[in-house]
């Protein structure tokens, strides 16, 4: 095992590397900008080092700093966590010349699935299927020609597109032409180009993806998929294991699928390949995210499975010990991410100073998170405050455990998604399965607690303020336990010890 | 002690008074019999009438966050005074002020132009997400005091609206 890792990243991710590194017995190395320096990655590191200014920028997407502090402090390995350097082929590249194992797959693999025009061919030569369209930018007559053979309805987007701008949605042809005209026009005034593509619109979406160990000696394998489409502002935000959308025919083939990908670009270590799925079962490959994913706890609770600490055995040469065939699923597992941030003004950011953290407890639940009382949540990074996720025997019992264990948290500071993560838990549709990418913008009645009885936080804030009046009262005294004990033991003649 | 307290537009009034091994909480003249006991330093346990719960509180000055399975609930303590100027209806100048350190992605507005209660005047970014700030008021904007692109701190004033 590697004597020496540094971490290149921040937040909860670091303190989940930080943890496996330990358990694996190697020195967790931490770097850390200014505004991380009472960061909980940095107390349960043994090492750390600063590393520059807040701003990322400045800090943890600096390569060379990074490189700077790995050699200096005789780190043999990188993890990388995930945003930040985690999918930068130059960052890979370097850690190869400097001889330093980065903990990931090859440069090449990262260059490979990081162009989505390289990955799409890669995914279009192993016969994987691909959201039916154009291949690229279309003529008028060719436009339409694409909408007849795929079938309506279809989009029309604009190749230099993002934001929903240049994009139509054309659900009968009589609508075609001045849809496409239209788009056109928009992709003209918005980006300079009006060049655009046509593909078949996938309704109400469900986002599925495929987990991927793959080891350095051939072994490829997948544990299983994750549901993650309860999704705001196109971020996940409730994700689970298995998916109660698809069947055990489904499972095989899209694990099959991700893997034939996987191999492709013989790929090591973790990845996921992500699908978008209509309601009948026909899943499209969308990308594959080259580090470990953010929702990774999930797979793990119902594989058993440590995917943060195989990354690290196979960047260090080691096999897996299994095969596909040894691998099941096991029960049902639920994460929420928690967001320091207002779901009523439409999930605007909440950083602040986190006067007080209680977390949940109990058989199968599991808090991935670096808070704590008095830290602080800087607008330097994402809000994301933990990621809470349990464990039950079934879908049921694990959205149940998960909605009393949300009632459990208690974060005083910041404001927080926790009320709407619970009325999510509670709403019938989710309980039952039936939801797409689209559930929270139907229900915009989870944002908001609604009618509940006020007459409790009433008389809680009434007590606050007596006990905060009578703690007022007698700080006009002079004893403070401390003080109070310190004069007992002047009196008596002891010391204090 | 009574004390006034305002949760969005609603005002109660609340006492607390100790009658024998007892507390007991008025609610606009409601009577309830509170047992409860502080378990941390910003955590209640409450027992009404047998029902059992833990409520989180935050107390910076007048303004109180109590936090209830998950919900937030600011809580304005305020005095007589208070509650006159609070019955006017919001009107005069509005400053836009920026919620965190953000940057301004897009002003939205015009100094002149007319906009409407709660109509969004000003985006901007922070956290790799962008938020709209709305208008308290309907009136005219008078003020812009920042640029496109600008880094603001929290507090920095924005815009300004006004109903006259």
């Amino acid at each position: 095992m590697f004597n020496k890792i540094l971490i290149a990243n921040r937040g909860e991710i670091a303190v989940r590397i930080i943890r496996a590194c330990k358990e694996l017995g190697s020195t967790a190395i931490a770097v850390y900008s200014d505004a991380d320096r009472r960061s909980l990655h940095v107390a349960l590191a043994d090492e750390a080092y600063h590393i520059g200014g807040s701003a990322p920028s400045e800090s943890y997407l600096v390569i060379d700093k990074i490189i700077e502090v790995a050699k200096k402090s005789g780190a043999e390995a990188i993890h990388p966590g995930f945003g930040f350097l985690s999918e930068n082929e130059e960052f890979a590249k370097r850690c190869e010349k400097e001889k330093i194992v980065f903990i990931g797959p090859s440069a090449e693999a990262i260059r490979l699935m990081g162009d989505k025009i390289t990955a799409r061919k890669i995914a279009q030569q192993a016969k994987v299927p691909l959201v039916p369209g154009s291949d690229g930018a279309v003529t008028d007559v060719e436009a339409s020609g694409v909408a007849d053979k795929i079938g309506y309805p279809v989009m029309i987007k604009a190749s230099a597109g993002g934001g929903g701008k240049g994009m139509r949605l054309v659900r009968e042809k009589e609508e075609f032409e001045s849809s496409l005209r239209m788009a056109r026009s928009e992709a003209r005034s918005s980006f300079g180009d009006d060049s655009v593509f046509v593909e078949r619109f996938v309704e109400q979406p469900r986002h599925v993806e495929i987990q991927i160990m793959a080891d350095k000696h051939g072994n490829t394998l997948h544990l299983f998929e994750r549901e993650c489409s309860i999704q705001r502002r196109h971020q996940k935000v409730i994700e689970e294991a298995p998916s109660s959308a698809i069947s055990e025919k489904t499972r095989k083939k899209m694990g099959e699928v991700a893997v034939k990908i996987a191999k492709a670009v013989k790929y090591s270590g973790a990845g996921t390949v992500e699908f978008i799925m209509d309601q009948k079962e026909n899943f499209y490959f969308l990308e594959m995210n080259t580090r470990v994913q953010v929702e990774h706890p999930v797979t793990e609770m119902i594989t058993g499975f440590d995917i943060v600490k195989w990354m690290v055995r196979i960047a260090n040469g080691e096999k897996l010990p299994f095969k596909q065939k040894d691998l099941s699923i096991n029960g049902w597992a639920v994460e929420c991410r928690i967001y320091a941030e207002d779901p009523s003004t439409n999930f605007m950011p909440s950083p602040g100073h986190l006067t007080y953290v209680k977390t949940p407890g109990g058989p199968g639940i599991r808090d991935d998170s670096s808070i704590y009382s008095g830290c602080d949540i800087t607008s330097f990074y994402d809000p994301m405050l933990s990621k809470l996720v349990v464990w039950a025997d079934s879908r049921e019992a694990a959205i149940d455990k998960m909605a009393s264990a949300l009632k459990e948290y208690v974060v005083l500071g910041v404001k927080t998604n926790i009320g709407f993560l619970i009325r999510v838990m509670n709403n019938e549709e989710f309980r039952q399965g039936k939801f797409d990418t689209g559930f929270i913008e139907r229900h915009p009645e989870l944002l908001t607690a609604g009618e509940v009885d006020i007459e409790p936080a009433i008389i809680a804030a009434a007590l606050a303020i007596e006990d905060s009046e009578e703690t007022i009262e007698s700080d006009k005294g002079p004893q403070s336990n401390w003080k109070l004990l310190g004069r007992k033991a002047g009196l008596s003649g002891g010391t204090l010890i | 002690m009574t004390y006034t307290f305002k949760i969005k537009d609603k005002v109660f009034s609340v006492e607390i008074n100790q009658e024998k091994d007892q507390t007991v909480v008025q609610i606009n003249e409601k009577d309830i019999p509170v047992e409860f006991e502080k378990i941390d330093k910003n955590l209640y346990s409450i027992i009404l009438d047998g029902k059992s719960l833990t409520i989180g509180v935050l107390k910076d000055g007048k303004n109180i966050q109590v936090v209830m399975d998950g919900d937030l609930f600011e809580i304005e303590a305020i005095s007589e005074r208070d509650q006159r100027k609070s019955s006017q209806t919001l009107s005069g100048v509005q400053e836009i002020k920026s919620p965190m350190p953000s940057r301004v992605v897009k002003i939205l507005k015009e100094i002149g132009d007319e906009v409407a209660a709660d109509e969004g005047i000003v985006v901007v970014e922070a956290m790799k997400m962008e938020s709209e700030l709305k208008s308290p008021i309907e009136g005219k904007v008078t003020d812009v005091l920042v640029n496109e692109g600008d880094a603001v701190e929290a507090g920095n004033t924005l815009l300004i609206v006004s109903s006259d």
